[in-house]
């Protein structure tokens, strides 16, 4: 185990080594019946374009199976859409497992797909391994285990950090509450609070998802609050640091969440004067570095962009691989979810935890997240160690 | 009638049944799975074509209404409320009842757009709460549990067929009862109907009311399907494409809502296999719906003109059986029927009627004549509830009728005919006579229409000619045999011919039904025909009374009437 | 008490972006005849027109007044469609067109600006104006207000004084009577389909870097914007202007609240309906509307 830590973290094309994780050297996966069967079902048209997920998994089983496959098995992996429409996202997860018959799912990214269709893969009795979790249900099923920390252990962690690290002592929190993430949101400060002994100054869940920030800003500064961590997306975080901008509010830290780590808002923002900053899902992607380097290299050759979310692919298309490696015998769903269920924790240089899939009713495997700085139009890192959480009892 | 309605409804259940033998049978898992949600958005879709289709009001929240009927599906279950789904799905459309009757009050004032508006400001406001509230049991991982029968993907869609073929059904018999036509006679137009005696708030929470409590079910019928929801299934933009589909496929047609199901399930799917991005869709949708409300014509519509071109046309039903005889007028009170004393009518500084007074003895026919702009439709309108104020008085069988709306006014015994026709061209003849006489009897319906050579009593008005839907108005308004009948110009349209025949029969009317008429009418031959004796107005003032030989010949008619200088005749 | 004024005066930025988008659609309604759902879709075309020439280094000089071109076009294209197939339809009918394209319009939207993926917005204008119950008032708020009080003064002045605003007037009272008498109708409304999307578009720039800018959010704008104008009955620009800027005032004050927190979003809502009941209580029978 120590070596092949060693060698993820100094070699930058780890890949070959993965292939012996999580089980004996003499495994021997067969596929009788054709290529692999992958699928994920993401939210790739519709209120918004998560296909760098999809598209990420979909460059990693390509290059694998340009290198001759598993033990001569290609996989066949298929992206469906599901327009952020629930019975979209049902139909296109019945299609996968009826139609094209796939051992299991892996590297989605979807706003709704877990909580549409975790009842779905249960009764099935196939498992996912999401790339990009967001809504609660990703972290509250049996069959799902997202290989990304998601909105809510993030949440705790960020509060977390701006109390120990950022020293704030009246911490507030902003939500827009979508599709029942409101109960999920609530635990998550309650964690933080359990954890931490301390008492959150001010929770507001009513946070417009369209309309103007201003009077929330406005209370925000009144009540005192000296950090405001909200789970606003992309558009939003530029929205609320302009609008603070605006409001000429001094001496809060805005604290945003992996939703908000794009390029975009950086070059968006490029002379904001706010203290911004927020919790990453993974090694960050802005950062050239060696725990990169894999996926670096994989999202090159593909000619893909290199954002986060195609970091989620590839991390959820890597577990993918490396399970169906230690498969001795035909690749089913059964044995995937066999080896899955087993619980043994596989470690990849881009995340700050062990990924476990296992045999909990709920998996949130990822507790781990570096935090980032907004600083002249880009993003910084504040800090090289992973920030981790402590194991939810 | 209540065969056709019998016979329509066989036709729908058995058209259900084979399809459902027929999937059950031949499509594989999948497909069934797929098929279900085809019939639960039907649900949906139905209850859409009634409150937008039938009733004419534009409703964009209806999948607020589902979204209500799937959440209390969801909170029975995690309660494990007795009775299983079908229970759960009845409380969660029952539910969403008072919802809907809550969003139709508006509609009782705004109507149309300001209605639209609101209910797609109800969505946006409902989409804020709805979206805060998980979906019950799904952090807990509780699916909603389908009844036992009906555990499997096959059995959950013979399920759904059974419920789909029991609203179709029960649909089809609400559509051609009263309730039915009086939701079609309030979209064309909501005086006409409040003429008829029909209560437009009773008409209009009603629609609204069937059709949030059809939308609750398919929300409840969603959560059994899929098993956990969450708040975009029933968000703004969901309501938005159901209308769209409905408004092209016409969802208020039984064949409409399912082909409209069809579509909204079916095109992702052809999408993904053609390669095509999913939000095509919504393009095609919104290009449909314009096209359709373009050229006048849903889908179903169009597939039902071009089908019936193919198919032979069914010979009508020549019955054999001559009609049963007309029964016994009517009896009302002796002495004057309708007695209007000094009435006042302004509209801003005009004087449209100046302290007019009529009267109409029971069981006689009066004429009302004048000029063009003399007042005579201004006093129908005051007489039957249709002026917001005038000044005098107005008595029915010497009972005043002031601070009585338009519909207590047809309640009581008042009814009358319009200039131009205001019945609704998509009921038939016999469903517009029943919306018209409340309770007839059959037989009777058809005895008034041969009475006054109207069209069989399936005859669809649309399919009929403007003379003849004159005379379908009045024979309608004779038919209810109301103490009063105030015919606004029914002549107007007719041929000569057709006009003479007319009134001989408005002046038999008395005799046969028991009804006093009030006559407005410009062809002076019809008048002098039908007339026991004449008002004549002129600007809104009275200027001759009396028998029809009296009052045509006074001089002061004969100039403001006929243009007739006094000396011209001396002359 | 302090803190309801903070919230009330915060509500003000969005409050005149519904009054202007209020102002537009009673523009439309009184002067084409059409309640158009897709109002702010057609302003956010233009705005995206804009950014997109913006992120591609064009100067702003170029990018609004293309945004602005664009905007009209788009409307001039819905104008097209209205007066080609529904120049007779019923007022109800219209509206559901407009509704209609509003699905096929934002998919498309979606599809050309990339979801929710940031653009980056140019502040047209930057700055506070003043300070006022401890928020600052921006300029880029002041503007909207202003761009609404303007229009809203000379439409006014330009219906009641002009020949053509008589003209306008007659076309959407009796549209074939108007051409009877020779107006040359369908280019008249053509033309006010055009100035209603070159308005929009410039509001909408103004007002969309402190918005959530993707094209769905800024698309759906138009319920509260409706929302304005039916509370000016569709006739009154004043009375929209002033209930679009009062929506924004509640929904500021609302958000002040803590109270039933989580139906707050229906607040504007609720108070819209009893406006509206109370304003319509009069009405009674279908010609109305």
């Amino acid at each position: 185990m120590k070596y092949l830590t060693s060698l993820l973290l100094t070699s930058a094309t780890a890949c070959c080594g993965l292939a012996l994780m999580g089980g004996s050297a003499a495994a021997a996966p067969t596929c009788e019946d054709g290529p692999i069967q992958l699928g994920s079902v993401s939210t790739i048209t519709g209120p918004v374009d998560f296909s760098d997920g999809p598209s990420g998994a979909k460059a990693v089983f390509d290059q694998l199976n340009a290198a001759g496959g598993i033990n001569g098995c290609t996989i066949e992996y298929t992206m469906a859409d599901d327009k952020g429409d629930p019975q979209v996202a049902a139909q296109a997860a019945r299609d996968l497992i009826d139609n094209r018959n796939v051992v299991a799912l892996g590297g989605g990214a979807s706003l709704l797909e877990c909580a549409v269709n975790a009842g779905t893969y249960k009764r099935n009795d196939v498992l996912s391994v999401q790339g990009v979790g967001v809504d609660p249900m990703c972290f509250n099923a049996p069959t799902i285990a997202p290989v990304n920390v998601g909105p809510y252990t993030l949440t705790t962690a960020m509060l977390d950090y701006a109390s120990n690290e950022l020293k704030n002592e009246k911490l507030c929190a902003f939500f827009i509450i979508l599709g029942g993430t409101q109960e999920a949101y609530a635990q998550a400060v309650k964690r933080w609070e359990a954890m931490s002994g301390k008492t959150i100054h001010l929770v507001d869940m009513t946070l417009p998802l369209q309309g103007d920030l201003t009077p929330y800003l406005i209370k925000a500064r009144d009540s005192g609050c000296d950090a405001v961590l909200t789970n606003q997306v992309e558009p939003g975080v530029v929205q609320m640091i302009n609008t603070a901008d605006a409001q000429k509010i001094e001496g809060i830290d805005w604290i945003f969440l992996a939703s908000g780590y794009t390029e975009g808002v950086a070059k968006a923002l490029p002379d904001t004067r706010q203290p911004v900053y927020l919790g990453t899902e993974w090694e960050p992607y802005t950062e050239v570095n060696a725990a990169n380097g894999d996926w670096m290299a994989v999202m090159e050759k593909a000619g893909l962009a290199k954002t986060a979310f195609s970091q989620g692919g590839y991390l959820a298309a890597k577990v993918l691989v490396d399970t169906i490696s230690s498969i001795d015998g035909p690749v089913t769903r059964e044995t995937i979810k066999a080896k899955l269920t087993e619980g043994k924790p596989m470690k990849y240089s881009i995340a700050g935890s062990d990924y476990v899939f296992g045999d909990a009713a709920k998996h949130a495997p990822m507790q781990a997240t570096k935090v980032m700085q907004l600083s002249g139009g880009k993003w910084v890192p504040r800090t090289t160690d992973w920030y981790v959480l402590p194991p939810v009892e | 009638m209540k065969h056709a309605s019998l016979h329509a409804a066989l036709k729908t259940a058995s058209a259900l049944a084979i399809i459902a033998g027929l999937a059950v049978l031949a499509l594989p898992n999948y497909w069934v799975f797929l098929i279900t949600a085809v019939f639960i958005v039907g649900v949906a879709l139905q209850s859409l074509g009634l409150v937008t289709g039938r009733t004419g009001m534009i409703s964009l929240c209806q999948m607020s209404f589902a979204g209500v009927g799937a959440w209390v599906t969801g909170y029975l279950n995690v309660a494990e409320f007795p009775g299983g789904l079908v229970v759960w799905v009845l409380v969660g459309g029952l539910a969403a009842v008072p919802v809907g009757v809550v969003i139709g009050l508006p509609a009782l004032r705004l109507r149309g757009i300001n209605l639209a508006i609101v209910t797609l400001g109800f969505a946006a406001a409902f989409d804020t709460v709805l979206a805060t509230i998980t979906f019950p049991g799904q952090t807990s991982f509780t699916q909603v549990a389908r009844p036992a029968p009906f555990e499997s993907d096959k059995g959950y869609f013979l399920f759904i067929m059974l419920v789909y073929g029991l609203i179709a059904v029960a649909l089809e018999f609400v559509n051609r009862s009263r309730l039915g036509a009086s939701w079609l006679a309030v979209r064309h137009s909501e005086r006409a109907a409040a003429a008829h005696g029909v209560s437009i708030a009773h008409a209009k929470l009603s629609a609204f009311a069937i059709s949030a409590f059809i939308a609750g079910i398919s929300g409840g019928l969603l959560a059994g399907y899929l098993g956990t929801l969450v708040a975009e299934n029933f968000n703004m933009m969901q309501s938005l494409v159901l209308f769209a589909v409905a408004t092209m496929v016409g969802a208020h047609f039984t064949l409409g809502a399912i082909a409209g199901g069809l579509m909204i399930t079916l095109f992702p799917e052809l999408l993904r296999r053609v390669g095509l991005p999913q939000d095509v869709g919504n393009v095609f949708f919104a290009v449909g719906a314009v096209q359709a409300l373009s050229s006048g014509e849903t889908m179903s519509e169009t597939w039902g003109r071009l089908g019936s071109k193919l198919l032979p046309r069914r010979a009508g039903k020549t019955s054999a059986k001559p009609p049963p005889p007309l029964a016994a007028p009517s009896v009302h009170a002796q002495g004057l029927a309708l007695e209007v004393n000094g009435l006042t009518v302004r509209y801003g500084n005009v004087i449209a009627l100046d302290k007019v007074s009529l009267a109409v003895p029971a069981r006689t026919v009066v004429g009302l004549i004048g000029p063009n702009g003399a007042g005579k439709s201004t006093t129908v309108d005051a007489i039957a509830g249709f002026l917001p104020r005038y000044e005098g008085s107005i008595k029915l069988a010497g009972r005043p009728l002031e601070g009585l709306s338009a519909t207590a006014r047809a309640k009581a015994g008042i009814r009358r005919t319009w200039q131009t026709t205001r019945i609704a061209p998509e009921l038939t003849v016999g469903e517009y006579m029943r919306l018209a006489a409340a309770g007839i009897k059959p037989g009777e319906i058809e005895a008034v229409l041969e009475w006054f050579d109207c069209p069989s009593p399936e005859t669809v008005i649309a399919t009929v000619d403007a003379g003849t839907r004159r005379l379908i108005d009045v024979a309608g308004v004779v038919a209810a045999r109301p103490p009063v009948l105030l015919l606004d110009e029914p002549a107007a349209g007719q041929s000569y011919a057709e006009a003479l025949k007319l009134g001989e029969r408005i002046a038999a009317v008395p005799e046969k039904f028991g009804s006093a008429v009030l006559l407005i009418e410009h062809d002076m031959d019809l008048v002098r025909r039908a007339c026991s004796a004449i008002t004549v107005f002129d600007f809104g003032r009275l200027i001759a009374q009396g028998t029809p030989q009296a009052a045509l010949g006074s001089a002061i008619v004969q100039k403001a009437y006929m243009g007739i200088e006094p000396e011209e005749r001396v002359a | 008490m302090n803190s309801l004024l903070a919230s009330a005066v915060a509500g003000l930025s969005a409050g005149g972006a519904y009054a202007i988008l209020g102002v537009c659609a009673v523009f439309t309604y009184r002067l084409v005849a059409v309640v158009n759902f897709t109002g702010a879709a057609i302003g956010a075309a233009g705005t995206f027109v804009m950014v997109t020439l913006y992120e591609s280094g064009y100067p702003l000089a170029i990018g609004v007044p293309a945004g602005i071109a664009a905007g009209a076009l788009v409307a001039t294209w819905i104008g097209i469609v209205m007066t080609t197939w529904f120049a007779g339809a019923s007022a109800s009918t219209k509206a559901a067109v407009t509704a209609a394209l509003l699905v096929g319009i934002i998919a498309v939207g979606l599809r050309l600006t990339g979801g929710q993926h940031p653009h980056s917005f140019p502040e047209l204008v930057t700055g506070s104006a003043f300070r006022f119950a401890g928020v600052e008032v921006t300029r880029a708020s002041l503007l909207t207000l202003a761009i609404a009080v303007v229009f809203t003064l000379v439409t006014e002045q330009f219906l009641a004084r002009t020949r053509t605003g008589l003209q306008l007037r007659a076309l959407s009272l009796r549209p074939m009577a108007a051409e009877l008498i020779g107006i040359r109708v369908r280019l008249l409304a053509l033309c006010v389909w055009a100035v209603v999307g070159a308005v929009t578009s410039f509001a909408l720039m103004v007002i969309a870097p402190l918005r959530s800018p993707d094209f769905m959010s800024l698309s759906l704008l138009v319920v509260p914007a409706l929302a304005a104008a039916l509370i000016g009955a569709f006739t009154s620009f004043r009375a929209a202007l002033i209930g679009g800027l009062m929506i924004g005032i509640i929904e500021g004050v609302a958000s002040g609240l803590d109270t039933f927190s989580q139906y707050r979003g229906a607040i504007p809502f609720l108070v819209i309906l009893a406006v509206l009941l109370w304003s319509q209580r009069g009405a009674r029978w279908d010609e109305a509307r």
